[in-house]
């Protein structure tokens, strides 16, 4: 089974690297007294302030981390957070409570705050659809997708909790389910499940992203996430479906691995972050919901109740979950990989690359299809390969075969290799279509930036959306990828405070 | 079998021993050198031995208590040389432990609380017109386990029940969200609520006994999907307004609320009229321990500590009584009509537990 997870600690390290709350990955492994290392879901970025007030009070400072659910539970599955994180802040643990190695290294939780997920709706489409926000439910929205009249972005659920939690809770309220998800439950819902995820135009490794490229965009109708991330962006109407929310409840964890003397901190941040001082704070702040009694919630803030959609209760369903929704119900992607095999990657970069991309063919999913195209003073070749569900080996064959044989010489045509890969892609059809570009220096031929600009500029609208996710590598110009990432609303991926495997490992999430 | 489970829980252990919760600073004395007593104690005790006033209270009598939590079930795994006491949350496994630590019996038991299920005025309404259960007081009901366990079997959903498509929120299966019976006490107890009343009274004591309630246990668990390993997560849950509309938790649970939140608008508490209650025993390791177990037991300053954080002390119930005067809207105070379920073996309990997990 080709999960779409694995290599965690590559994607850790260049999470840390690319996400905003920025900390040097060498720091994480150095305690500190008073500083908690905290491994957090990346979406509590925005408990900073909430957190300096903490600070203030206790004399506790926190060191986040940011990492995907998944990611974590590998990561304390396989003992490597011990000594290296004093606590763990993920939105949810259900699901690593599905997982006993992990769950064994969890030695008390404390739910700090709660955000169901939601969908956030443009008021056109709302208009359009003469929805009534507290009427609305899963059903309907499924509907509509139906209809061809609502499209909408989410996370990657492999990738990020709130893509997980949505997963979940359209599966649950599309199979009709009436308490906790079963491996039939899913399989009866895979027709619809399939027709609502041909509504999904936009996906995303990290919420982050997904909100930039959404207000990008301006055709994508709706998101769906956390209610406390969709209230954070204007103009959205924010809909809890009335058949059901999942949701998130935060607890703060202290580590098995962890001494007395900071399972104690971490119990103080907790009680802390639990005074209803915190709690004010933490609706105001954050649109979350406050988890002790006698605090209000903040304006804005529905308080007419939903069910709940329970999570998974085993292993094998969350997981097939997972699985179906990579292989089977999401659409497939469609990527060309522009890889400068240019004179300077001779030697070790050569071999780098060479192996994170053989490596990556662990990663593709049933149904993508995978183009490349290494490049020196002009693009060299192209070779496509589709990763078939009847025989997915020979596709990721090739892709191994064709990386093998990929020689060092010649100068950097950037920009020509470039416009090349928006020709090969054509219109994009039903498909996740993005570019990868890796090079490790500068444009020395063909076509020079202004050039490519313009060149961006004539394509029809649609093949506009078509982001293009820059990496850098080696000598390549920060300046002149940070050009083309926001030319093309893509996104610049840093190999050199990571790893290349790292790089193109979390580039999987928004492909 | 067992034994697997029993490693597990022991490993469990070994993480499971926690936070230390430093008792005493507060609590310098008059003159009187303090005795530092080293403890084991349930997650849901932490909140009292970290309060100033309790650590006060103990330094009082010449005691600095220094307290680990630890799933009361995991205890049993757990190496206790070098501590004073054990503080699980129930009978069964402090009687498991006294067992392998030949402790003398009785052992001092100070307060416990029974099992109740909390549910929002919209669920109670109509559980109540639905003849699942009573409502006795504005807050404060009883639920009827034998039509509960009916339901159950017949996977009755809240659409089936009149008077639930008022409310939007009332759909799904009808169940309790408890925690993990394999890991946590609560859960491990409804089980053995459960499972006595769907045997027509009669405690499990054997494989088979166990295996004639197995199908209705593992329907019971199987329904809630993931469970939670400490009764807070989902009565926080519930605070917030989010999570399934019936949650079993500890009364005391409720009833420390009440007593910091007089307003606990809208909140119903319903008691099983057959539960099971959690019996705080302490287990004495050490010739220190049993003195601060009797203490605990005896000492009319603690006893009305434990009374703020919501427990029942042994014995005489008045001071629980006088304490939550104005909460008797919520609290049934002498647990009028409610029955006390037998809890099975520790052995037993854990086998009924793994076999509900599936």
């Amino acid at each position: 089974m080709r999960r779409p997870l694995a290599v965690a600690l590559a994607v850790l390290a260049l999470l840390t690297a690319c996400t905003s709350h920025k900390q040097h990955p060498d720091q994480d492994d150095v305690p500190a007294p008073g500083t908690l290392r905290v491994l957090a879901s990346s979406e509590l970025g925005d408990m900073t302030p909430v957190l300096e007030q903490v600070r203030q009070d206790t004399g506790i400072t926190v060191r986040p981390t940011y990492i995907g659910t998944l990611d974590a539970v590998d990561l304390l599955a396989e003992g490597r957070a011990d000594g290296r994180y004093d606590a763990l802040w993920l939105s949810s643990n259900d699901y690593l409570r599905l997982r006993p190695e992990a769950a064994k290294k969890v030695v008390s939780e404390t739910p700090v705050m709660s955000s169901p997920v939601a969908i956030g709706v443009r008021p056109a489409a709302m208009a359009r659809l003469h929805w009534k926000p507290d009427q609305v439910t899963w059903a309907q929205i499924g509907q509509a997708v139906q209809d061809g009249r609502l499209t909408y972005g989410m996370t990657d659920p492999a990738r990020s909790n709130s893509g997980f939690a949505a997963l979940i809770s359209v599966a649950s309220a599309l199979s009709g389910a009436q308490s906790a998800l079963t491996d039939a439950d899913v399989a009866k819902a895979t027709p619809r499940l399939k027709q609502f995820f041909k509504g999904q135009k936009l996906t995303s490794g990290s919420s982050g992203w997904l909100a930039t490229a959404y207000a990008r965009r301006g055709d994508v109708d709706a998101l769906l996430n956390y209610e406390s991330v969709l209230k954070g962006i204007t103009g959205l109407t924010v809909i809890r479906p009335r058949d059901g929310v999942v949701t998130a409840d935060y607890p703060l964890a202290s580590l098995a691995a962890t001494d007395a003397a900071t399972r104690e901190d971490v119990r103080r941040l907790a009680g802390a972050l639990r005074k209803p001082a915190a709690q004010r704070l933490i609706t105001e702040r954050t649109h979350r919901r406050p988890v002790v009694a006698g605090v209000a919630l903040a304006p804005g803030l529905d308080t007419s109740r939903r069910r709940e959609l329970p999570f998974p209760g085993s292993r094998s369903v969350a997981d097939g979950l997972l699985d179906a929704y990579e292989n089977e119900l999401r659409r497939p992607s469609r990527t060309v990989y522009v890889l400068d095999t240019s004179s300077s990657m001779e030697g070790d970069r050569l071999a780098r690359l060479k192996k994170a991309l053989t490596d990556l063919t662990g990663d593709f999913r049933d149904r993508e299809e995978v183009t490349l195209m290494p490049f020196g003073s002009d693009v060299k070749n192209v070779t496509r390969h589709v990763v078939s569900p009847s025989d997915p080996q020979a596709g990721l064959a090739g892709i191994r075969r064709d990386t093998a044989a990929l020689r060092a010489d010649g100068n950097t045509a950037i920009y020509t290799s470039l416009e090349k890969a928006y020709d090969h892609l054509g219109a994009g059809g039903d498909t996740f279509t993005s570019i990868v570009l890796m090079t490790d220096g500068e444009n020395t031929s063909g076509a020079r930036a202004d050039e490519f600009d313009a060149f961006y500029g004539r394509l029809p609208r649609d093949r506009q959306d078509i982001p293009v996710f820059p990496i850098l590598f080696g000598d390549s110009s920060r300046g002149e990828l940070t050009h083309i990432a926001d030319l093309t609303g893509g996104r610049l991926f840093d190999a050199r405070q990571g790893s290349l495997d790292g790089a193109f490992e979390e580039i999987r999430g928004y492909q | 079998m067992r034994r697997i489970a029993g490693i597990v829980l022991a490993v469990l252990l070994i993480g499971g021993v926690v936070a230390a919760v430093v008792a005493g600073r507060h609590g310098e004395d008059k003159g009187t050198a303090t005795k530092t007593v080293r403890g084991v104690i349930g997650s849901e005790k932490a909140d009292f031995f970290a309060d100033p006033d309790v650590v006060n209270a103990l330094a009082a009598k010449g005691y600095t208590v220094t307290a680990e939590t630890s799933g009361s079930w995991a205890m049993e795994g757990l190496d206790l040389k070098g501590y004073d006491f054990a503080f699980p949350s129930s009978q069964a496994p402090a009687d498991a432990l006294s067992g392998k630590y030949h402790v003398r019996q009785p052992l001092p038991r100070p307060f416990y609380s029974p099992l109740v299920v909390v549910a929002h005025r919209s669920a109670a309404e109509v559980l109540t017109a639905n003849g699942l259960a009573t409502l006795d007081a504005p807050h404060r009901g009883t639920l009827k386990m034998a039509a509960y366990l009916d339901a159950a079997r017949h996977d009755r959903t809240w659409q089936q029940l009149k008077g639930a498509s008022r409310y939007g929120e009332l759909t799904g299966t009808l169940f309790i969200v408890t925690t993990d019976p394999d890991t946590s006490n609560s859960g491990a107890l409804y089980l053995a609520a459960a499972s006595y009343v769907a045997a027509g009274g009669r405690v499990a004591s054997s494989d088979a006994d166990v295996d004639r309630t197995a199908p209705l246990m593992r329907k019971l668990v199987s329904v809630q999907g993931a469970q939670q390993s400490s009764s807070d997560a989902p009565f926080r849950g519930f605070l917030s307004g989010a999570g399934n509309p019936l949650v079993l938790v500890y009364e005391s649970q409720v009833a420390a609320l009440l007593q910091q939140h007089q307003d606990a608008a809208d909140l119903t508490v319903f008691y099983p009229d057959t539960t099971a209650d959690s019996d705080h025993t302490v287990v004495p390791l050490t010739r220190t321990g049993r003195d601060l177990g009797e203490l605990l037991s005896t000492d009319p300053t603690l006893r009305r500590l434990a009374v703020r954080h919501g427990f029942r002390p042994q014995g005489d119930s008045t001071e629980f009584t006088a304490a939550t005067t104005s909460g008797t809207d919520y609290l049934n105070q002498k647990l009028t009509g409610v029955r006390q379920a037998p809890v099975p073996t520790s052995a037993v309990l854990h086998e009924m537990a793994r076999r509900a997990r599936g």
